[in-house]
């Protein structure tokens, strides 16, 4: 197997703008309601009362772009019941569009919501990477539409080494689950996977 | 829920009640073979048999339209190695096909007893595996709603009771067709009815200790799980009630009449009714559940 491929965010300099998202709908002509790469904006905290005011405590709030995580076990392909979904040599994560019968039982599956139904085309659908591009020696859309490059691309051991090995930043699951080939640099306020204390705040963009 | 979610309802409800129907139906049969003879066990629960390859049918027909791209299904390639879901769409393929196969046997009088009682049971156990496999599928890790045993034991509870007051009803509508019904015939019917009836509440009772089993689970599980039990006992609280008033009326209530009623002489009209609403109202009540099941799972992550 030649070097499973990945992504990587700097949390540090994610503004949320969404132009990964756009670009990779761009990109891939995705009809409304299908969004491979998404932009979670996570916040908690509270304000407190101080001398009659009320001032900001430990609010805090930051974004994470995410996609198919093109996981070291995709739970997706296991599941698969027409054997649709297929790892690549370089770790990309496919699914054959000729082959799958559109159950979404992959979509159940995934903790990152990557397989998504194309309800146009009857099949799900899901992040390949810009796999086109790749081939090309290319990089995917979202990583280079990036305004602060915040996103990363290439070997995931290149990417660590560069980045180091956190991948599960909240609102994202427990990368022990599917272990997903990505890469997150946190800033200061990120909180773990399973953190309780702040909630997804842009859910009707999702 | 939409069409497609429905589907799987439709799909998984008349499996397991196939499934159940047909291995109640067996026990039966070997029941009259012995008792009253292999002549009144053919008229007596063939056509029920019959019935349950045509809810195998409309099982199989019903999970197609959860499908996005049916056209794909021809020729797809299954992955047995690893999926679940492969294993159940080929467990309900052979079913119904083995089932088939049963009822030709039945239907034409091709074979003796003894071969068609053993292809009669290989059968049911390739139902009990459809019902087996139909909750290993929901064992997801990302769905913790169904990520539990309670999944499969349900699914098994609810394949018996539907299964044996399924069977019950099946045999009913058949037996007031039957021309000549010696006492022989009558006394087996009756007695059936009375295990039919100690079985129906059983199995009530285990649904009733699945229950708050499962909800302080789900208490443990995390955000997902949590939003599942918020919906169990909140918006869809109502349902709930519903399908546990159901349930205990017909498994419980109605399954207890039965049970004493057919102790007594000269009951049969009465018994076939308490048959036929016990089946009814656990049928909806097991409807309600599933229902419940597939709209209130949340996926962990995102």
């Amino acid at each position: 197997m030649t070097k499973q491929l990945a992504f990587s965010v700097d949390i540090a300099k994610c503004t949320g703008c969404k132009a990964c998202q756009i670009a990779c709908k761009d990109k891939n002509n995705l009809p409304i309601g299908v969004r491979w790469r998404r932009v979670f904006q996570y916040e908690g905290g509270e304000w407190i009362k101080q001398d009659g005011q009320m001032i900001p405590g430990n609010v805090y709030a930051y974004t994470v772009s995410a996609a198919c995580m093109h996981c070291e076990n995709p739970i997706c392909m296991d599941v698969c019941p027409a054997a649709a979904i297929s790892k690549r040599a370089d770790g990309i994560v496919l699914i054959d569009q000729d082959k799958c019968i559109g159950c979404r039982y992959c979509s159940w599956a995934c903790p990152y919501g990557a397989p998504q139904f194309n309800e146009d085309l009857g099949v799900m659908t899901k992040c390949n990477m810009c796999v086109d591009l790749v081939d090309k020696g290319e990089r995917p859309a979202c990583v280079e539409s990036c305004p602060y490059r915040a996103m990363d691309f290439g070997p995931l051991d290149e990417l660590r080494q560069k980045h180091g090995i956190f991948a599960a930043p909240a609102p994202l699951p427990d990368s022990n689950l599917t272990r997903p080939s990505v890469v997150y640099r946190p800033n200061r306020v990120t909180k773990s996977s399973g953190d309780t204390s702040g909630k997804l705040k842009n859910l009707e963009e999702l | 829920m939409n069409i497609r979610e429905w589907a799987l309802l439709i799909f998984s409800i008349l499996g397991q009640l196939a499934a159940g129907m047909l291995l109640v139906l067996l026990i039966v049969r070997a029941g009259v073979v012995r008792k009253v003879g292999v002549e009144k066990a053919a008229q007596l629960t063939n056509p029920p048999l019959y019935m349950v390859l045509l809810i195998m049918i409309l099982a199989l027909l019903a999970s197609l339209f959860h499908l996005g791209k049916l056209a794909h299904v021809i020729g797809a390639v299954p992955n047995l190695g690893t999926s679940w879901l492969s294993r159940e769409v080929v467990a309900a393929v052979a079913f119904v096909v083995v089932l088939a196969v049963y009822a030709l046997l039945l239907w034409r009088k091709i074979g003796s007893e003894g071969l068609q009682s053993i292809i009669g049971w290989i059968t049911a156990l390739i139902g009990l595996f459809l019902v087996y496999c139909t909750g290993v599928v929901y064992l997801l890790p990302a769905q913790p709603a169904w990520n539990t045993l309670a999944t499969p034991v349900t699914f098994f509870v609810t394949a018996l009771l539907l299964g044996v007051l399924g069977a019950a009803t099946a045999l009913m509508l058949n037996y007031a067709k039957l021309q000549k019904k010696d006492a022989a015939l009558q006394e087996f019917v009756k007695n059936t009815l009375q295990w039919i009836a100690v079985a129906a509440i059983i199995l009530l009772g285990i649904e009733f200790l699945v229950l708050p089993i499962y909800l302080a689970y789900l208490s443990t599980q995390g955000t997902a799980a949590l939003q599942t039990l918020n919906l169990l006992v909140g918006s869809y609280g109502a349902t709930l009630a519903l399908r546990l008033l159901l349930v205990f009326a017909g498994a419980g209530v109605l399954a207890a009449y039965l049970y004493l009623n057919a102790s007594i002489a000269g009951q049969e009209k009465s018994l076939a009714t308490l048959a036929y609403s016990a089946f009814a109202l656990v049928l909806i009540s097991e409807i309600l559940g599933r229902f419940l099941f597939y709209a209130t799972h949340f996926r962990i992550g995102v």
